[in-house]
């Protein structure tokens, strides 16, 4: 990387930022994964480690949480972005060179951001944790240089159309700016009381609907009809799914509020809005399985579609349980439980991390023009992923319910500790599993950087993965 | 004039683009690849309409605060008096059983009156149930409450204490704010319109493309 920083922007080769962004997601994700699965084990053995004070468990879940976010997805939608957008435009990226810069500061911040928390330096609101410091070289180094590449990339693309993947992009940066600096208003004014708690749900919710599940489905517009060579079942259905995501994911904050002194009125509004959210997974999931038309065998025998459709059929329990699980009935039991453990793992590891994983897979091979070192390490790693992923899911779903039974009906907290017990074991396990698999990623993409056999000009990676 | 600005509303949900713009789209929509990539022109499936028309009503449907909200004062109300009855109060006070047994057994008396009479707060009830314990700790409050004269339909049970409902409804004539939530409040009147400008901006988005009824064909640039 350092020989790039100081290169003139003709010297360095086009994919140079991807490439970093995307080994670098890969690192930050064996970190984040982790460092929850060392989480897990102090839910799960409380008292197996009562070493140092930084690694309690009030510091490790805010660095996890920050590490998994800032560190594998977002980074995985920057190493994305910064291969899609010039592609999708018959481009090249605007400028190679920024995003060189920008990919080192955001290291060098994550970083810092990490070990402030770690010591304990926090704004103490979930997911907005940072201090205001931090929160201004997020905005301004980290995230701000990677919209510019992304917008001005749009600006000189050389078709007079925006491909679907390219729309959420340029719009979801901009509304992550926004969203960034707005829901941090708290720590720049010290907002306090109900203030505060809408300001941080409401940036905690967008960040989730404006950055995170957008530009996780605008990959996968990219991935399926790249690689199976379909066309995009509908473009229509692709405004459909913009405009919903816009309209009806930006307004329900409130619903994470339901049992605060909110006004009742925006509780309804936002519970209502909650449902429609609905609206843009319905079609987003239609047009991508349409997409699949006749090309359903890849789902098998494709490493790349095996991690996108995994992660487009988890986005179905996804918006099913996002959509119902904040309306005042269903909230008033799960609230404040595991199942929310759940559903956040749900869209970040499942959703999310599946179809990430296929647009770093897919674009390292891309860019270094290598073929996948192994084919038998990748779907090792998928399997450990989802197998992770789903004793996850579903034992954290379980002591939810567990949890909300005992809520209603006043049961003794000791006795829900005990009583979740074997579930915190599975959710070890299964973050264990996630972050072996990772390990696993890690070795294989660097094998395939280092042995991969070279992929001649023309041909994708996909037509020659049994290619011996 | 520029191609953004060709449109048609004699058949507003067929097309909203002239023969001159739907011409320009299909020509831009068969000879440009993006980055290999081609688009089909294919509708929403009517199945997936119907999804999406129930999506809504039951958006709509399932969001009314039948659930989940925290209990009225007024449902403990008759609790209260059948408490200070001369039947419960021997049952209280009957030395012969422990305290807790006092308590249930009085509880059940008082359930089992209550359940002789109709009443508009049987499901709430049924979704709130009360112990002797908190009975005893809200039933000064409720009785004060009684004693000015306001409706207890206004104040929430909140631990051991009675609070004015959050709930923001209509200035009532004496300019104080409606506390008593109905099954309908403006936030589901802000997600009407919310949704109906939804649609309208959807359809005037994708009516400007080429019919559905096109299709393009990929080979010109693939």
């Amino acid at each position: 990387m350092l020989k790039y920083l100081f290169a003139k922007e003709s010297e360095i080769p086009q994919g140079t930022t991807a490439i970093f962004f995307g080994i670098s997601s890969i690192c930050w994700f064996i970190i984040g994964t982790g460092l929850g699965s060392f989480n897990a084990a102090k839910l799960a053995f409380p008292d197996w480690y009562h070493g140092l004070y930084w690694l309690q468990f009030g510091h490790m879940r805010q660095v996890h949480v920050h590490a998994v976010i800032f560190g594998w997805i977002a980074m995985a939608f920057a190493a994305s972005m910064m291969y899609i957008t010039p592609a999708l435009g018959n481009t090249k990226l605007w400028s190679e060179k920024l995003g060189v810069w920008n990919c080192l500061l955001y290291n060098v911040g994550l970083c810092l951001a990490l070990a402030l928390l770690w010591s304990g330096v926090t704004s103490g609101r979930e997911y907005s944790d940072h201090i205001w410091p931090i929160d201004l070289y997020i905005a301004f180094v980290m995230v701000l240089p990677w919209c510019v590449n992304v917008w001005m990339t749009i600006i000189h693309r050389r078709t007079q159309g925006i491909y679907t993947s390219n729309w959420f992009f340029a719009a979801c940066m901009f509304m992550t700016v926004i969203v960034f600096l707005v829901g941090n208003l708290p720590e720049f004014f010290h907002l306090t009381g109900l203030n505060e708690a809408y300001m941080t749900w409401w940036f905690a919710h967008n960040i989730l609907g404006l950055l995170i599940t957008p530009v996780a489905a605008a990959i996968t517009y990219y991935i399926v009809p790249k690689i199976t060579g379909n066309p995009l079942y509908s473009h229509r259905v692709g405004h459909l799914h913009f405009w919903s995501i816009v309209v009806f994911y930006s307004t329900p904050a409130a619903h994470h509020l339901m049992s605060s002194p909110l006004p009742e009125w925006l509780k309804s509004f936002a519970s209502v809005e909650g449902v429609l959210i609905l609206v843009p997974a319905i079609a987003y999931v239609c047009n991508i399985l349409l997409t699949m038309q006749g090309k359903w065998s890849m789902f098998v025998n494709n490493v790349e579609i095996k991690f996108t459709i995994t992660g487009v059929l988890l986005a179905i329990p996804l918006n099913m349980q996002g959509g119902f699980q904040q309306t005042r009935a269903i909230n008033w039991y799960i609230h404040g439980t595991g199942w929310i453990v759940a559903h956040a793992h749900l869209a970040l590891l499942g959703f999310s991390t599946f179809a990430e994983a296929a647009a770093v897979y897919y674009g390292l091979q891309v860019l270094l023009r290598r073929k996948l070192y192994s084919l038998s390490l990748a779907n090792l790693h998928f399997w450990t992923l989802l197998i992770g992923f789903s004793l996850y899911w579903t034992s954290m779903t379980i002591a939810g319910l567990i949890q909300g039974a005992a809520k209603i009906y006043e049961v003794p907290y000791v006795d829900v500790v005990i009583a979740e017990h074997p579930y915190m074991i599975v959710r070890w396990l299964g973050g264990t599993l996630v972050f072996l698999g990772n390990i696993v990623w890690l070795y294989n993409m660097y094998m395939t950087a280092r042995y991969g056999d070279e992929v001649p000009a023309g041909r994708q990676p996909a037509e020659l993965a049994y290619v011996r | 004039m520029s191609w953004n600005e060709h449109w048609r509303f004699d058949r507003p949900l067929f097309s909203l683009a002239d023969d001159e713009m739907d011409k320009q789209s299909k020509y831009v929509w068969e000879h440009e690849s993006l980055g290999g990539i081609a688009e089909n022109n294919n509708p929403l499936p009517r199945p997936v309409i119907g999804l999406l028309l129930l999506t809504y009503f039951t958006a709509m449907a399932i969001t009314f605060p039948l659930y989940g909200q925290r209990p009225n004062a007024a449902i403990y109300a008759d609790y209260v008096a059948l408490m200070n009855s001369t039947e419960v109060q021997k049952v209280l006070n009957d030395k012969t059983i422990s305290h807790a047994q006092a308590d249930k057994e009085a509880m059940a008396l008082i359930e089992e009156a209550l359940a002789h009479f109709d009443s508009p707060y049987a499901f709430q009830r049924a979704q709130h149930p009360i112990d002797m314990n908190k009975l005893r700790a809200i039933a000064p409050e409720i009785v004060e409450l009684q004693t000015k004269g306001v409706d207890l339909r206004e104040y929430n049970v909140i631990g051991n204490h009675l609070y004015k409902a959050n709930f923001e409804g209509n200035i009532k004539p004496n300019g104080e704010r409606e506390r008593i939530q109905p099954w309908w409040d403006k936030g589901y009147q802000i997600a009407v319109w919310w949704f109906i400008i939804f649609c309208l901006a959807v359809i005037i988005a994708v009516k400007r493309l080429p019919h559905f009824s096109w299709q393009p064909d990929h080979s010109i640039a693939h």
